[in-house]
């Protein structure tokens, strides 16, 4: 790592020397985030939806389950079921509502890949929660992974980054879209139009063009001249937001007629009609409430069910929308859960979890990482990810992240490396998605 | 102040709080401070302390902190100010001197130490080859060779601001009229400045400071900080328990409104009452500052106030209304407020009886209303922790996680001590300063959201927990029934409380914090960031200390900033080098509006609201709810865009026609022409088109452009190219799109289109950074 900071301080100062502006902190090259008038091409994929758990999931009531009695009540070791490589918690007798874990892995399993003993090294929500939305502990400027694959992949889409809630941080690389309600896409898809109704536009044609090519003149000259940093961002950010706006008008094809009652359901649909508009890159999708310091049992099983049943949704929709081969779907959450219950029947906060992944790019039906019978980390070797009690290492969230940037191949981007995570080649997950990669295809 | 009688003595005392509003005129300062330290001083507090010691090693090495038994103990200059801090700094300098003087036979003990080696307790705190080690060499080096620290000379950096252009006085008063009181200047005002330039702007500002628009900015901006309208649930049975408020709570439905003979009015009444009666309950907490800075009250009380704000209708929830009526100006008005002691809590059941030694609550400025403690509510085992964690971030600006930025190794301490929290030490660096405070919020203990607020624990407080006080200074027993007044008095008299609301003054007026110390020193322009936040830290300080001394004026917070480089910065005079941009990338407010304040700037300038950027569209618009979404955006999305656009289409569509329907001594946009002036067809039709476009840039946009300049020249060929080109087609409708001609005085016809020209413009105009952003 040490050698790491020394290249990165390095690359960064030949940037500027050279120019490219790399290491100056506001957009790099904000103008790239604006699309020509005429030319807002649709952002075909891959597309990226992270699920959050917020609050932080009992892992062992899902993906690592675990038989004795001191660590859950809800089943025993022998009551704990496979699918293909999986293991996974009997639910369906226990859930209320949503899908249960027999379902989730009965249709999905073959796909799903697993890390278990992932180790947040803290246990408070708020640094937890960053850690695991950017792959780094102690900084509040990175950005979560799913607005730097926005910033890096589709800048100039108007919707680039959705979330609806948990940790969101931009970096300062692309807008945050906040859509809260399903309707109000509609509102926004045609501006320029009374009411939406594009047979009442508000200007003449000729009159509309000449205010755009007024606008553009007019940016374009004052983005020419010397700015204070903010307000050249700013000039960027507001001229690209309004120019690339126009492409929201193929959303409302897409917005379904009906709105789902379940709330992962409507992030979903906002998502997934983004998504088919060619708009947006990836959303960050979140219920909360699993933070279970009391009742643990009854709590996470209303939520892990419901989470469950969101996901599939997404994968079913997906289907429907014909977006179903270009959809990544990282699941995740902050923290786990202690092995022992509380006085108050809960469980508190404990710093090992797991995160599952789903889509193109990534070979299903696999396991990797592990805890042992009290819940701790195995270390393993990150070439192979085999268990390595002596020589292994902790895998935290910036080895997850380094391999979603490499599987999104932004590794190399230049936003990428404004944001390092310190991780040295060694200690690198060339098989993490791909169990025949190696490390020199690893691939950036 | 009315003061609720303990028992049923009905006896009122209203005191009325009267004092003096300082208006001193801000005065160039120095960093507090940093004159009376030496050079190697200082280079010590911006090099080693600034950027590795006060992160790294502060956090173990304090009195109290894992490594308090070590020969390095520091003392924290933040929590001090003046002689005192420069105190602290030279204790530290010497602290490490001491150490880097000592050489091993592997190397510098200090850098040793620093980068993991002989077995240092806290391990690896620095990699060998950072930068930040780099810092720790360069201090051992400087200590260890007189030769390398007396040969250096100061170097004269030129000030942050060089080459930077600020705002000319009138667009800094247009700029704080706007944010303040969300109005354009008026000429009198204008005329001021025009005679007395920066000097007359605080004057100024103390008339618009008071008006009642400030005031909903006030509230508006705090709320943002403190989230108190995100009480979750009904606030009539979450903020006013079942134990305490049983049987006043639910007044409104009991209240009397037979005199509504119509049954569906009766019941939209009732809606009615009810709704403005939580809304009431709601806005206690931002009440409460609007009542201190409207009386130009010390601003510690929002931290020490012995009283709550309560309305008609709250008041009736408190079952106090009937001792209050009469204090009231208009009884029927919900939103009336006055300050009010309350009872001691009585309870159901005797048990459920609030302790005090004067039988009144102890009151605690914000910190004691049951909003503010529903709003950051316990659990069983949070214990508290989450309302000591918002109260360090709240009150002394410090965000207590962020000490818990360090890799460690969580699920080990916990297996393996029986009481993590106070026996580990990753988990002690955090708990030994929140628990304390967590215990003082233990009389504040039910979690059931179906129970009361107060409540103590039956088997009495965690003794796994540090106990209750205030960084190292235990509660004493006798004030355990006024903790939370008590943790006021500490925290009143703490520099970082001023220093903290300097930030929220900060905040409100630019729509985000005081930057943050840079905590890469990896980056290349890492020197130049370090610069730009110590230039903010210092300005802080300067408006702390005026704050301090205007006996905690918040009004002169507000002054202090506004006539501060930091908030009047709006321009480069010239290209800077990128290091010069990187120390300058937080300079200027350059602030997004929010959709409620992008209303008011639409009525100051076009005399009414839009309208439509409520709910819905204002969450799309980057709004919060103080809930879940609490953070405002600042950068538009794409979906921004799209608003800003209806937004600029649909105001320009309802009020240009509408302008020109006026005469034109009433009219705001178009006084001195008429759509009948045409361009390109004399020079003096021309001359009238710019001085028109002028006036519109300077009432729109905030930009005194002369005719001739090339700002109204390029708007001078949007209207021309517009007229031209409708002349140009087959077929145009001899009058406004009918959506744009409602509600005109008189008829407007358009036989040239010049009035959809001028919309055209006006909707250009409002599509522009200047109007979007403050």
């Amino acid at each position: 790592m040490s050698s790491l900071t020394g290249s990165r301080r390095r690359f960064l100062a030949t940037c500027g020397a050279a120019g490219l502006g790399l290491a100056v902190p506001v957009m790099a090259d904000p103008e790239a985030a604006r699309a020509s008038e005429d030319d807002l091409p649709a952002y075909g994929g891959p597309f990226y939806l992270v699920f959050n758990a917020a609050g932080g999931w009992d892992t062992t009531l899902l993906m690592d389950p675990k038989g004795s009695e001191g660590i859950n009540r809800l089943y025993r070791e022998g009551d704990i079921l496979t699918q293909g490589n999986h293991t996974f918690a009997p639910t369906a007798a226990h859930k209320e509502g949503g899908l249960s874990n027999e379902d989730f892995y009965a249709e999905f399993g073959k796909e799903l890949l697993t890390f278990n003993g992932l180790d947040y090294s803290v246990n408070n929500h708020s640094p937890c929660s960053r850690y695991m939305a950017t792959g780094k502990l102690d900084s509040l400027a990175y950005p979560t992974f799913a607005a730097l694959v926005a910033a890096c992949q589709g800048p100039s889409c108007p919707l680039s980054f959705l979330t609806f809630g948990n940790y969101s941080a931009t970096g300062n690389l692309v807008a945050m879209s906040r859509v809260p309600y399903l309707p109000s896409l509609q509102r926004i898809a045609n501006a320029d139009a009374i009411e939406g109704n594009l047979r009442a536009p508000y200007h003449d044609d000729f009159a509309l063009e000449a205010i755009e090519r007024a606008i553009q003149h007019r940016h374009d000259s004052r983005i020419a001249g010397p700015l204070l940093p903010r307000s050249a961002q700013a000039e960027s950010m507001l001229y690209a937001a309004q120019t690339n706006s126009k492409a929201l008008s193929r959303i409302t094809p897409h917005v379904p007629k009906e709105i789902p009652k379940q709330r992962l359901a409507q992030q979903v649909e906002i998502a997934l009609a983004s998504f088919a508009a060619g708009v947006c890159v990836s959303a960050n999708l979140s219920i909360g409430q699993f933070d279970s310091h009391a009742n643990n049992d009854r709590d996470q099983m209303k939520l892990i069910p419901e989470l469950l049943e969101g996901i599939a949704y997404a994968l079913h929709r997906a289907e429907d929308l014909h977006l179903r081969d270009q959809l990544v779907v990282i699941m995740q959450s902050e923290m786990g859960r202690t092995p022992h219950y509380n006085k108050g029947d809960g469980k508190d906060h404990w710093s090992i979890g797991s995160a599952m992944f789903l889509g193109p790019g990534i070979h299903g039906n696999r396991v990797l990482g592990a805890t042992d019978g009290e819940q701790f980390a195995h270390r393993l070797i990150p070439a192979t990810l085999a268990n390595a009690p002596d020589d292994g290492i902790r895998i935290r969230p910036e080895h997850l992240h380094q391999a979603l940037r490499q599987l999104a191949g932004i590794a190399d981007h230049p936003f990428s490396l404004r944001f390092p995570l310190g991780i040295s080649a060694g200690e690198e997950l060339p098989t993490f998605w791909n169990p025949t990669s190696s490390a020199e295809n690893s691939g950036s | 102040m009315l003061f609720m009688q303990p028992a049923a003595i009905p006896m009122i005392v209203l005191i009325i709080v009267l004092s003096g509003l300082t208006s001193a005129a801000a005065e160039p300062a120095a960093c507090p401070g940093s004159t009376t330290l030496s050079l190697s001083e200082q280079r010590f507090a911006d090099e080693l302390w600034a950027k590795v010691a006060r992160q790294q090693c502060f956090v173990c090495h304090q009195p109290g902190g894992d490594a308090e038994d070590t020969r390095l103990v520091l003392r924290d200059p933040r929590v001090t100010t003046g002689d005192a801090r420069v105190a602290a700094h030279r204790h530290n300098l010497a602290a490490f001197s001491a150490l880097a003087s000592i050489t091993t036979e592997e190397g510098p003990l200090l850098l040793l130490k620093a980068t993991g080696g002989l077995e240092h307790g806290g391990g690896e705190v620095l990699s060998p080859d950072s930068a930040a080690a780099e810092v720790v060499a360069a201090f051992v080096e400087r200590q260890t060779d007189p030769l390398a620290e007396s040969g250096e000379e100061a170097s004269v950096r030129p000030s942050l601001f060089a080459g930077v252009a600020m705002l000319s006085d009138q667009a800094l008063l247009r700029r704080a009229t706007l944010s303040l009181a969300g109005r354009l200047p008026t000429a009198a005002e204008r005329s001021a400045v025009a005679e007395g330039h920066l000097d007359a702007i605080p004057a100024l500002l103390d008339a618009v400071m008071q008006e009642e628009a400030f005031y909903t900015r006030l509230r508006e901006g705090f709320n943002d900080i403190f989230l108190t309208q995100g009480v979750d649930g009904n606030p009539d049975q979450t903020v006013l328990s079942y134990e305490h408020f049983e049987k006043t709570r639910g007044w409104y439905q009991r209240h009397d409104l037979s005199h509504i003979a119509d049954e569906k009015e009766r019941r939209q009444a009732g809606y009615k009452l009810a709704n403005e009666y939580r809304a009431a309950l709601l806005d206690e907490p931002m009440r409460l500052i609007d009542d201190i800075v409207r009386h130009d009250r010390p601003f510690t009380e929002i931290i020490t106030g012995d009283y709550i704000m309560v309305s008609p209708y709250s008041a009736r929830g408190y079952g106090v209304f009937k001792d209050l009526e009469d204090a009231f100006a208009d009884p029927s008005d919900p939103f009336e407020y006055l300050p009010v002691r309350l009872p001691a809590l009585t309870g159901r059941s005797p048990k459920e009886n609030q302790e005090s030694a004067t039988g009144f609550y102890p009151h605690a400025g914000l910190l004691s209303t049951f909003q503010y403690l529903s709003r950051y509510p316990t659990t069983e085992t949070n214990r508290n922790r989450l309302r000591a964690r918002m109260y360090y971030l709240h009150f002394l600006g410090v965000d207590i996680l962020e000490l818990a930025s360090r890799g460690s190794d969580a699920a080990a301490a916990t297996a393996a001590y029986e009481i993590p929290t106070m026996q580990a030490a990753e988990c002690v660096v955090c708990h030994k300063t929140l628990d304390p405070v967590a215990g003082l919020f233990q009389d504040y203990w039910r979690f059931d959201a179906n129970f009361s607020i107060y409540g103590r624990r039956h088997e009495g407080w965690f003794d796994d927990m540090f106990p209750a006080g205030f960084e190292g200074t235990p509660l004493p027993e006798d004030q355990r029934w006024r903790a939370l007044q008590w943790l006021g008095e500490q925290t009143a008299a703490d520099p970082r409380f001023a220093r903290t609301m300097a930030g929220h003054a900060y905040y409100l007026l630019t729509g985000r914090h005081p930057m943050l110390p840079p905590n890469d020193l990896d980056d290349p322009f890492a020197d130049a960031r370090y610069r730009s936040w110590q230039a903010m830290q210092c300005e802080v300080d300067t408006i702390a200390d005026r704050f301090r001394a205007a006996d905690f004026s918040f009004k002169q917070l507000l002054k202090d900033w506004i006539i501060s480089d930091f908030y009047r910065a709006d321009g480069l005079t010239a290209a800077m080098s990128a290091e010069r941009l990187a120390e300058l990338e937080e300079i200027g407010v350059v602030r997004l509006l929010s959709p409620e304040q992008l209303e008011r700037k639409i009525e100051a300038i076009f005399g009414k609201r839009w309208g439509r950027l409520s709910e819905q569209t204002a969450m799309l618009y980057g709004g919060i709810d103080s809930k879940e979404v609490t953070e405002r955006a600042t950068s538009p999305s794409g979906a921004m865009g799209a608003i800003q656009r209806t937004m600029a289409n649909d105001v320009a569509c309802k009020n240009v026609a509408l302008d020109f329907s006026r005469p034109p001594t009433e009219r705001l946009l178009f006084p001195a022409i008429e759509p009948t002036v045409l361009p390109g067809v004399a020079p003096q039709s021309d001359e009238q088109i710019c001085h028109t476009i002028a006036h519109l840039h300077q009432r729109i946009l905030g930009r005194d452009d002369a005719e001739s300049s090339a700002e109204v020249q390029q708007t001078f060929a949007l209207f021309a190219s517009v007229v031209r080109d409708a002349a140009a087609q087959e077929h145009i409708e001899k009058e406004e799109a009918w959506h744009c001609r409602q509600g005109l005085e008189a008829p407007v016809p358009d036989p040239h289109y010049t009035v959809r020209a001028w919309r055209a413009v006006v909707t250009y105009l409002l599509r522009q950074p200047e109007f979007l952003y403050e």
